[in-house]
């Protein structure tokens, strides 16, 4: 077996599971900040890639950078840069710094939109590996009718496909779950009484148990036989929280997307959500778009924000905020200089914020330079530091894993977790 | 269980550590060749279990075709196994293998693509197009690889060959010449003059992967070497330097060319990309008013020069414009071994660098001597025992040895199609850039249909498929089977004996014991691919189904309604 597959059985067996962090933790581990209680996780990408000089990373306009109209100003602990044209940035950072943490100078290491997003959202190369909100939701709310939803475009599963499902880009998902949203064909399809249902899961009970009893006695195909197992059974707990899921129709702007998130997490359809800006981040030609894409998402996460804040967290007294963390990023950030486009191309340093349950918020974490370039740092801290290590996307999403309360050890061993930011 | 050590390469492929540990221990130019498992040392017995000849049948039929087999075909490979060739061969030259083809070569080229910002606007011509219409433009390199297959033509032709296919609606969009039904594929020829170079001269192509800003086709170059050498540079284990001001095409034309860990990719990236000068960077589709449109000038070939500066080169070899390219991709060894790839790990379902170096060895040997002939490629495939394997008895080796292949969403519409006559269309008014979408298959659809949903790529977001099920896969498959179910089942209990589909032994309204098992008996031949006993635990099975379901709802139609939709919606039905 090797390192890929490891990954992809790990979790997938029950078995090998209860073995596996053993295996995989490396005498050279260094110290894990693993939150003591499970936080569930929603994921907001900015996928196409932000400039990080709008907003989440300040710098002064020079011949080495390009900024925008603004000025830096202090939200709580957070340097952010901000300018009235864009009142939704101010909004946001000015309600909600207190429980944001800024990482800055992330290394992706990549300027390929496909091969940053992996990088940004495994912690690895491979696009078959899971990405972290697969991983905590397999790991941690694999009970649940759709432990990992995905709301946006762009997720990977790898081995936990199984656990994952997509709404698809119209909402689709919707047509399966309720008949009145159906899409008309030549023929209405048969609509099964609860008697006939039973009847059917019980055929497919027996039929599985065949497969098992003749393929799937061990390994690959035992899991798949599981697999088909535990989907039936998903989808038929799905259309019990149809509602929480909205209605099929064009694809859904950030703010309903967050409705659904939260209707979903709230109601234990979901432990964890992706979901994506839908903002055009990929400015080669005309930067200034970044403003409005700027100006889309932190109305969304405000609104998120407002959301967690207002339902009841898991504990009695506790609100969702308390269990759930959120995470906004894009898979790199834009170069420093406009092009004779008036836009930016990709740049293999992005920035990102954690906010929600657990997070140290108020502060700020990592760094860059005059000129956008990774500067080393003090793990411990998030600190600049000579003599520091770099940040990397790899020990990034360690850190992030570390911060729901999977010790990143068991998915990403050899990889130093940067978890300052775990209160 | 026993742990086998990992391998080095392996940890340094997955770990993604993009610190100075990987740049010092792989080096700048570690770009790198998608890599197929080398075979352990055969010092052990194997204990792969094969599957049965039926079985065989069955798989071969489902990854060539999408189709379970005929019953005919089961009783006949029962009864003399030594005849499932023959009947491959039939199978080679249905048109379900064609779909296959173009559904096998999607998965490497990542072509068919719903996203509004890639629809063509419905105007002039196609003012009466529908999105579905539109989008299926980009079909059109698929449609030339199937053509060149299904017509035993050199494979490598898809790189050479001086035509390309087209319906009306790429005949309007690219001005080529089409006559006939419009939906019609034929074969047209590029009326610009432009080189000969099959898929690489298709403009769609670089329509879908377009170049933009500074890029310099460097994008389209990666995408031709990764889906026809399976050679990836961004797989490569390179830091990108950061110290270099990448807004600055000055500098970075010359990191690109001076800075080594720029270079180690890009001297060979760029010489490829100067290629395809001639093409436009990309049209925005909301930009078009009028067609044709215009996206080959062959004045602009050599635009390179101001560019990045570098002569076209093929890995370092010369080679004449883009008809050259094409040559010497289809004599570069690798792409004789790309193509034994993808047609491997698509049909086993085994990821392609998973797949046994030493069967990938004997495939690409054997497909040279066969003149590129990729039928006898799929062949070769679907009769090696690799193929074959449908278990293992030793544990360890059992995590690895994928032994059931869940059926693709395109493989679901073909077999459903086959055994109810049900196709899962519906016509809808949602728009995709002001087009109405109009009739669309579901399971070949993302914007508004099924198939991500049910485990398929959508092309862009999402590139590699799920061979396992989850609760929406389950949703679709559920869904579909009901949908199929209940047209089969009305339009056989309206149709004389001679025009049924499935209910050939009995009617739909006879509800007797006997009779229904006599039809069970040929419902497991046609969804599951088993010739069964009618006493047997598994007609039995079926059997309680329907008898239970009548009990329900006292109607014959609704009770085979529901046992249909338990057949096709089971883990026999769904996976092979």
């Amino acid at each position: 077996m090797n390192r890929r597959n490891f990954l992809k059985t790990l979790g997938a067996v029950g078995a090998l599971s209860a073995v596996a962090p053993q295996l995989l933790r490396s005498s050279e581990a260094k110290s894990q900040k693993v939150a003591a209680s499970p936080k569930r996780l929603i994921v907001v990408l900015a996928q196409g890639g932000w400039d990080t000089t709008y907003a989440l990373d300040p710098k002064v306009q020079s011949a080495d950078v390009d900024v925008p109209v603004g000025t830096t100003q202090r939200f709580g602990g957070v340097d952010i840069f901000a300018d009235a044209s864009r009142p939704n940035v101010s909004a946001f950072f000015a309600k909600y710094a207190a429980l944001t943490a800024v990482v800055r100078g992330i290394n992706v290491g990549s300027v390929s939109h496909l091969e940053a997003m992996k990088r940004m959202a495994t912690g690895t190369r491979e696009e078959r590996n899971a990405d972290v909100a697969s991983i905590v939701a397999h790991d941690l709310g694999n009970a649940m009718p759709l432990p990992y939803l995905v709301l946006g475009e762009t997720a990977f599963t790898g081995p936990y496909a199984a656990s994952a499902g997509r709404v698809g880009a119209t909402n689709q998902l919707i047509t399966l779950l309720d008949p009145t949203e159906a899409y008309k064909t030549a023929v209405p399809a048969v609509a099964p009484t609860s008697g006939e249902a039973a009847l059917l899961a019980r055929y497919a009970a027996a039929g599985a148990a065949r497969v098992q009893a003749t393929r799937g006695a061990a390994g690959y195909n035992r899991r798949r036989v599981q697999d088909f197992a535990d989907s039936l059974e998903r989808g038929e707990r799905l259309k019990a929280v149809r509602e929480g899921l909205g209605r099929r129709g064009k694809s859904l702007a950030l703010v309903d997307q967050v409705d659904v998130a939260l209707d979903a997490l709230s109601q234990d359809v979901a432990f964890c959500t992706m979901l994506s800006t839908r903002a055009e981040w990929d400015t080669h030609d005309t930067n200034i778009d970044q403003s409005e894409s700027h100006e889309t998402t932190f109305a969304g996460l405000t609104r998120l924000l407002d959301g967690l804040n207002a339902r009841k967290g898991i504990k009695p007294g506790t609100k969702m905020i308390d269990d759930t963390v959120v995470l906004c990023f894009a898979e790199f950030g834009r170069t420093p200089k406009l092009n004779s486009n008036q836009g930016k191309d990709h740049w293999p340093v992005t920035a990102a914020m954690l906010m929600g349950g657990g997070v140290a918020g108020g502060r700020m974490f990592g760094a860059t330079n005059a000129s956008v370039q990774p500067e080393k740092i003090d793990y411990a801290t998030g600190a600049a530091s000579a003599s520091g290590k770099s940040l990397a996307s790899a020990n990034f999403a360690a850190g992030v894993l570390n911060l729901c309360g999977v010790n990143s050890a068991d998915h990403l061993p050899n990889t130093e977790a940067f978890d300052a930011f775990v209160a | 269980m026993t742990i086998r050590p990992l391998r080095k390469d392996s940890w340094w492929r997955h770990l993604g550590v993009v610190g100075t540990v990987a740049l010092g221990s792989l080096g700048a130019t570690g770009c790198s060749e998608s890599a197929v498992a080398p075979d352990a040392p055969s010092a052990t017995p194997s204990t792969k279990v094969l599957l049965s000849p039926v079985q065989h049948l069955t798989r071969a039929s489902m990854a060539l075709r999408g189709v379970r087999p005929s019953v005919e075909d089961l009783t006949l490979v029962t009864a003399q196994p030594e005849q499932l060739p023959a009947v491959i061969d039939r199978y080679l030259a249905s048109p379900e293998f064609g779909a296959t083809i173009r559904d096998l070569h999607n998965e490497s080229l990542l072509l068919r693509i719903e996203l509004e910002k890639f629809a063509f606007p419905s105007l002039e011509k196609l003012a009466d197009a529908t999105a579905t219409q539109t989008v299926g433009a980009y079909e059109e390199p698929l449609r030339l690889i199937e053509d060149i297959v299904m017509t035993d033509q050199p494979y490598s032709k898809i790189v050479t060959a001086d035509y390309t296919m087209a319906n009306a609606i790429v005949a309007t969009i690219w001005g080529l010449p089409h006559t006939g039904p419009a939906e019609q594929w034929q074969r047209a020829t590029w009326p610009d003059g432009r080189p000969a170079a099959g898929i690489l001269s298709s403009s769609i192509m670089f329509q879908r992967w377009r170049s933009t800003g500074f890029n310099f086709n460097r994008g389209r170059a990666n995408m031709i070497s990764r889906a026809l050498l399976c050679h990836d540079f961004l797989t490569s284990d390179v830091l990108v330097d950061t110290s270099v001001d990448l807004s600055d095409p000055d500098k970075v034309s010359h990191a690109v060319v001076d800075n080594a860990s720029c270079a180690g990719c890009h001297q060979t990236l760029d010489p490829l990309g100067s290629y395809l000068f001639a093409f436009r960077g990309q049209v925005a589709p909301g930009t078009i008013t009028k067609y044709p449109v215009k996206f080959y000038a062959a004045n602009n070939e050599s635009d390179w020069n101001a560019a990045t500066g570098r002569v076209p080169l093929f890995f370092g070899a010369p080679a004449m414009g883009l008809g050259g390219l094409g040559q010497a991709i289809a004599t570069d060894p690798r792409f004789a071994r790309c193509a034994a790839v993808h047609f491997a790990s698509f049909m086993t379902e085994v990821d392609a660098d998973q797949l046994s170096a030493a069967w990938v060895a004997r495939l690409q040997q054997q497909f040279v001597a066969d003149g590129y002939n990729a039928k006898k490629l799929a062949k070769a495939v679907v009769l090696s025992d690799e193929f074959r394997v449908a278990s293992d008895t030793d544990a360890g080796r059992a995590e690895d040895t994928v032994g059931l292949l869940k059926v693709r969403p395109e493989q679901l519409g073909r077999m459903l199609h086959g055994i109810t006559g049900f196709d899962w269309v519906t016509n809808l008014t949602t728009k995709m850039r002001q087009t109405v979408i109009g009739t669309t298959d579901l399971l070949q659809s993302d914007f508004a249909g099924y198939r991500v949903l049910a485990g398929g790529i959508d092309s862009y977001f999402v590139t590699s498929p799920v061979h396992t099920m989850n609760a929406t896969s389950s949703l679709v498959m559920r869904n579909a089977a009901a949908s199929a179910a209940s047209f089969v089942v009305e339009h056989d209990a309206a149709a004389p004996v001679a025009q049924r589909t499935l209910f050939m032994a009995s009617d739909v309204g006879a509800t007797d014991e006997a009779s229904v098992r006599k039809q069970i008996v040929q419902l497991h031949a046609r969804i599951f691919s088993e010739l069964i006993a009618a006493d047997s635990p598994e007609a039995t099975e079926t059997w309680t189904l329907f008898r239970d379901a009548l009990a329900i709802s006292s109607d014959a139609k609704q009770a085979w309604k529901i046992t249909l939709t338990g057949m096709l919606s089971d883990m026999r039905a769904l996976f092979y």
